[in-house]
């Protein structure tokens, strides 16, 4: 039997459309267990798996009461807050300093006499300190931070995150920079702006996309962030991904129930901030990867 | 604001940036990249530097005769006699190679059915990018519960379809694959974004001319779709690499590196033994170790690339 032209493209549009529903599956399965698992009560997580509430298990609250008024409480609640501090803060730094640096390297001509280093130098030299493995530097940060006070603080930790984040900002604004028409700024300069005027009244709001972007993707680093905390922090400065990892490796055994509710708090924000503006992340990303 | 205008612009990027004349304009030029290029210095580079002389020293603060002392490269003659140490290499570079790999195909496959005309595109794309932007420590506690083996859904859907009873976390040879399973979870999502991006960016007439020309779509997809696709795929490739060799947390809220050392990374190796023993010294020649494996591994891998591309060119 020979198929016609419409009806092979009828059955590889039905095959996609499987597939990407397969997929769809296998992308949200593991968050709606997160989220069943966080009201089973402990007795219906060891009878082993049970998959949709009210009709092989009761939904209750005792684990999202435990979680938000129990004796770990406080801790919950600070890592939260602490989390969104840190994140936000030196994720809006990042911006700020890496915009400024991202602008001067596509309007500026550098050279640097002593390594013959030009723009692209100097952005790639930028860029090369995101790509080593954290732990290199981590050790040193510990001691450093030990000597100066700034060990489980958030004023060190911002600065420690906004360093972090500084290459991969630099080197998103960069490109949405080179990307920006200069007439703007050149006639906004003529007419006796100082640079900086230019750049804050006229570059930034033309960029804001970019800068919206890259907003964002700091502030996932940062939120996701567990290595820095790990190492830096202990109570204070504490942030939710440290607080998970510490419930969940108490030698009493990982209390599943209180542990879903936990991490719900820790992925929750994140996936609000992707579905509210998956345009803007998606073009982050292809820009930091592929220019 | 007209595209020609942008193209100029762009195109001013690499070596035609007008030279800086006004002092107005040097003076700027000097203001708008110092803070960068200060933090940099002061809080990449030094400590880069520092822990590099860490790493010619011993420095326990285990030990009552502590202080510091320089010992040449005897951290680096303890560390190839480690066994500890070449365990954790060989678990990262399988990891990094396993999950690296496995990312790209599905990535390629699920960039390839997204570049075709679907419905509901917008829901697909945001749902398929939703995993890599959750937390890591979260994920790894989200495998530990889903992975678990008696009260765990996968062996209980495995159980249903008639399946084994399959040791994703106790078993020491299964215990990896399971990370790279679940780790393929989260980072699929950005080989998908990038590369559907990248598909996206291709000239249309070549594939219409192909299929004129009545190439088949498999030929299609292998001899223009790859070929025209390998500088975004070298790309997302090395950008996932050098992400996968610094794991460590999904490790550490899964397995805790167990079972035994099965799954325990270079990362986790250098936190313990800096963190929890104490040896500073030590640590800091395992952290450099790992450096340069990644500095190898980028530059081989760019290297082979170049020469590959230069055999089919010459």
């Amino acid at each position: 039997m020979r198929l016609s032209m419409r009806q092979s493209r009828k059955i590889k549009s039905v095959v996609t459309h499987i597939l990407l529903v397969l997929w769809t599956i296998i992308c949200l399965f593991p968050i709606y267990w997160v989220l069943i698992t966080s009201f089973k009560y402990p007795i219906a997580v060891f009878q082993g798996p049970k998959y949709f509430p009210w009709i092989d298990f009761t939904p209750n609250l005792d684990a999202w009461k435990f979680l938000l008024t129990g004796p770990t409480s406080a801790g919950v609640y600070r890592s939260w807050i602490n989390s969104a501090i840190l994140a936000t803060t030196s994720a809006a730094i990042a911006v700020m300093i890496g915009g400024m640096a991202g602008y001067a390297l596509t309007r500026f001509r550098y050279y640097w006499a002593a390594l013959k280093w030009k723009n692209n130098d100097i952005a790639f030299w930028i860029i090369s300190q995101r790509m080593l493995p954290a732990v290199v530097v981590i050790l040193p940060y510990m001691i450093m931070y030990r000597i100066l006070g700034l060990i489980d603080t958030r004023p060190g930790m911002i600065l420690a995150y906004t360093v972090f984040n500084l290459p991969f900002s630099v080197w998103i604004l960069r490109d949405f920079f080179a990307g920006l028409p200069v007439d703007l700024e050149e006639s906004a300069l003529i007419d006796g702006a100082s640079r900086f005027q230019a750049f804050r009244s006229i570059v930034l709001p033309l960029a804001a996309p970019g800068l919206i972007a890259t907003f964002l993707f700091c502030l996932v680093f940062t939120w996701n962030d567990y290595l820095f905390a790990l190492m830096l922090t202990f109570s204070r400065a504490a942030t939710l991904p440290m607080f998970i990892a510490g419930e969940g490796t108490q030698s009493y055994g990982p209390q599943w129930w209180y542990l879903s509710a936990l991490s719900l708090l820790s992925i929750a924000p994140m996936i609000v901030i992707t579905t509210a503006v998956e345009r803007y992340i998606t073009r982050g990303l292809v820009v930091g990867a592929i220019k | 604001m007209s595209n020609a205008n942008v193209e100029v612009v762009r195109s001013t990027k690499a070596s035609t940036i007008p030279e800086v004349t006004s002092a107005r304009d040097r003076g700027a030029s000097i203001a708008f990249l110092t803070p960068t290029a200060l933090l940099i210095l002061l809080l990449s580079i030094f400590p880069l530097i520092f822990s590099l002389v860490l790493a010619f020293m011993s420095w326990d603060l285990s030990r009552l005769e502590g202080g510091i002392r320089f010992i040449g490269l005897k951290n680096f003659a303890t560390l190839v006699a480690d066994t500890r140490f070449w365990n954790t290499a060989r678990n990262t570079v399988f990891f990094v190679v396993g999950a690296v790999g496995v990312q790209y195909v599905l990535g390629l496959g699920l960039a390839t059915l997204l570049n075709q005309e679907i419905h509901f595109r917008r829901f697909f794309r945001v749902t398929f990018l939703i995993p890599m932007m959750l937390t890591p420590a979260a994920v790894g506690y989200v495998g530990r519960m889903l992975f678990n083996e008696s009260m765990g859904p996968i062996n209980d859907i495995i159980h249903h379809l008639g399946g084994p009873v399959i040791p994703w976390v106790s078993n020491s040879k299964m215990a990896l694959p399971s990370l790279i399973l679940l780790d393929t979870w989260e980072w699929v999502p950005f080989m998908t974004i990038v590369l559907l991006a990248g598909l996206q960016s291709l000239p249309p007439e070549v594939f219409e001319c192909a299929r004129v020309d009545g190439a088949n779509e498999w030929d299609i997809f292998r001899h223009i779709t790859l070929p025209m696709l390998a500088p975004v795929s070298i790309t997302v490739i090395l950008i996932r690499a050098l992400e996968a060799f610094k794991l460590f947390d999904i490790v550490m809220v899964m397995t805790g590196g167990g079972p035994g050392t099965a799954t325990e990374t270079v990362t986790m190796y250098a936190y313990t033994v800096g963190m929890k023993n104490g040896n500073l010294g030590y640590a800091s020649a395992i952290a450099y170790s790992l450096l340069i494996m990644v500095v190898l591994f980028s530059t081989i891998f760019l290297n082979s690339l170049r020469g590959r591309a230069a055999a089919v060119e010459g």
